[in-house]
């Protein structure tokens, strides 16, 4: 997105989060809330929990944007991964094992490229393109972990799995994903 | 890939995908407080996979959360100084809705005195609804644009289903001078439904539901 005046980049609404800039942050709120939201419920599936970790993230925005450093990671990576690790602590804390709720519903198992969104960022071609090296079935680890927050246990079901197949098989697919996108 | 049957464990990859359990995880935060390159690695995981968040669909978090960040974050936004609305919408810098719909998207370029707006329309079609703030009696304007044509024995209501609702709300029929109904929350969708003359007899829709759109803060 090209940066002017009148719309600043995630990367500087943060900068000037750290210099305790209000209506910055107000927008970076109102640019941002829906898919961190989005990233909390998907993790959570519970409204209540997701709120709790959408409001977390965003107090921790405005109280370490200083923390953020644009020259060492995106502003979107840093703000998705806030929301993320605050829904994942959340579902921990509460025992997703013992829950064991079931997704109401995978959007990212749908259609027939069910990851082309990926297509639409500027880096998501690259991890677009890595994970389709990977089998169909540790594609689907790679995104069921990371999208629906799912635990290693909650692989093995799904997937009809021993966990400790599931796991070497998550480091197997890293491992590929690593190389490919170092290309 | 490597020969190697044994792929040696990523903490800093699997904190990031998500999968560590709570004592892993905990290890993995303190760590990355103490250790610059464990920390770089997780960032430059968090950089690899942080496109998968694309595949998720935006949720729009409650209203009332943006007071609750405020709060916690001992901000003390004032309201603008022309600020003087109820409830729902104080605090907001443009008090203007639009319903982003399927057939009409519905843009205000101008919220005071008299509202300036367009109708965007996909290319080819004309029949949209009109959702407009700032009705003569501080409500929401919902008027058909002048090309939807029904049939004489038919008439247009209007509906509200909330978030997370799982019925809608009768608004009452439209009129094809349009009607003003009570500001609703951000976040509500409105649907029109092609119903008997007088509305629907059952206080569900019962015809097809023609236009619908969710209605969202022009400023965001």
């Amino acid at each position: 997105m090209p940066a002017d005046a009148a719309n600043p980049t995630a990367a500087e609404l943060i900068g000037r989060c750290a210099e305790k800039d209000r209506a910055a942050f107000r927008m970076l709120y109102s640019q941002w809330s829906s898919r961190l939201h989005g990233v909390a419920m998907r993790i959570t599936r519970d409204p209540a929990l997701a709120a709790d970790a959408t409001h977390d993230a965003f107090v921790q925005v405005w109280q370490q944007a200083a923390r953020f450093d644009p020259t060492r990671g995106e502003a979107s990576s840093w703000l998705m991964s806030l929301a993320r690790y605050r829904a994942l602590d959340m579902v921990r804390r509460r025992g997703r094992e013992v829950l064991g709720h079931e997704p109401v519903k995978e959007e990212a198992d749908q259609g027939p490229d069910p990851l082309s969104a990926l297509l639409t960022a500027t880096d998501g071609g690259a991890l677009h393109r890595c994970l389709q090296t990977l089998s169909e079935e540790r594609r689907r680890l790679v995104v069921l972990a990371f999208v629906e927050g799912y635990s290693h246990s909650q692989l093995a079901a799904k997937l009809e799995a021993p966990i400790g197949t599931v796991k070497s098989w998550i480091r197997r697919s890293l491992t590929g994903l690593k190389a490919c996108l170092a290309t | 890939m490597s020969g190697s049957d044994i792929d040696p464990p990523d903490p800093a990859a699997e904190y990031v995908l998500g999968t560590l359990d709570a004592a892993e995880a905990d290890a993995a935060q303190a760590r990355i407080a103490a250790d610059p390159g464990f920390a770089a690695a997780v960032r430059a995981w968090e950089g690899r996979l942080t496109p998968l968040t694309l595949l998720v669909t935006p949720v729009p978090p409650p209203e009332a959360l943006w007071d609750r960040v405020q709060a916690s974050c001992a901000l003390d936004v004032p309201a603008p100084a022309n600020e003087n609305r109820p409830g729902w919408w104080r605090g907001t810098a443009i008090a203007s809705l639009a319903v982003a719909a399927g057939l009409a998207a519905f843009i205000v370029l101008h919220p005071a005195p008299a509202p300036v707006f367009a109708v965007l329309t996909p290319i080819g079609t004309t029949a949209a609804v009109l959702v407009a703030f700032g009705g003569p009696h501080g409500g929401i304007v919902v008027r058909p644009s002048g090309a939807i044509h029904i049939a004489t024995d038919r008439d247009l209501e209007l509906w509200s289903l909330a978030a997370g609702a799982l019925r809608p709300e009768p608004l009452g029929v439209i009129p094809p001078s349009g009607r003003e109904i009570l500001p609703i929350a951000a976040g509500t969708q409105l649907l029109v439904s092609l119903e008997p003359k007088g509305g629907s007899p059952t206080g569900q829709p019962t015809g097809p539901v023609m236009f619908g759109g969710t209605l969202q803060r022009a400023n965001e």
